[in-house]
């Protein structure tokens, strides 16, 4: 496991917070490595290349 | 050039970026531009200059949208964010507008929706085709992003992209 620290905005960190209280996580890290883990998820580098390279396709050759 | 049929919903990064890049004007040319309440919002708190002072004319959503159930699910899943899943709310009820966005995630949604989802990058090189920008216009403003645009794309990637433009245009 790596350590990072960093500073998150108060509202997002009452929000995790709220999330252990409510029993859904054990800690507040679970929630930001979950958090990390999704964003992750959905921007894989190949993903966002291939949203980029279709809008080049569009950008020259569309019809709309 | 006679505006193209097509309604956009727009998300906040596109209009971000173009503003960003002095490009706004690009979006006159659809039928109807299309802000859900909350796009607005974050909007006015990133860059507020985006929405006035210049020629482009948004329809402004005046209420907030609520999704249904299902589509507040899949939102959730992958974490969107309000303006978000406004937008896609709002593409539900008018499947045939284009969505613009920069979001990967939101854009996986909306594809897997079946919409049509294009970004700045797309809108930009759409430009030239459309007869609003020179290529040369275009090749300088993409080389533009990195220092004037919050839009982040891969250096390779963006010069990939404009070794595409010259070699479309003669450059």
């Amino acid at each position: 496991m790596k350590t990072i620290e960093t500073e998150v905005p108060e509202q997002l960190y009452k929000k995790a917070k709220a999330l252990v209280q409510e029993g859904w996580f054990r800690d507040e890290k679970d929630v930001f490595s979950e958090a990390i883990r999704r964003f992750l998820t959905t921007h894989q580098s190949e993903l966002m290349e291939k949203f980029v390279r279709d809008d080049i396709e569009w950008g020259l050759h569309g019809n709309d | 050039m006679i505006k193209v049929i097509t309604k956009a919903v727009c998300d906040a990064g596109p209009i971000i970026h173009l503003d960003e890049l002095n490009c706004l004007d690009l979006l006159t040319d659809f039928q109807e531009i299309v802000v859900p309440r909350m796009v607005c919002e974050e909007i006015r708190r990133y860059r507020p200059s985006a929405l006035k002072g210049h020629d482009v004319s948004f329809t402004i959503l005046d209420q907030h949208i609520f999704p249904d159930e299902p589509l507040l699910a899949i939102c959730r899943i992958f974490s969107l964010d309000r303006g978000e899943i406004e937008a896609l709310t709002l593409m539900k009820k008018n499947p045939q507008a284009m969505f613009l966005t920069d979001d990967a995630s939101a854009r996986l949604v909306a594809e897997e929706m079946g919409f049509r989802v294009h970004g700045t990058i797309g809108i930009l090189i759409r430009s030239v085709r459309r007869g609003q920008r020179e290529p040369e216009e275009v090749d300088r403003i993409l080389s533009e992003i990195p220092l004037k645009s919050t839009l982040y794309i891969k250096h390779l990637l963006l010069k990939e992209i404009k070794s595409k433009i010259k070699k479309e245009f003669d450059l």
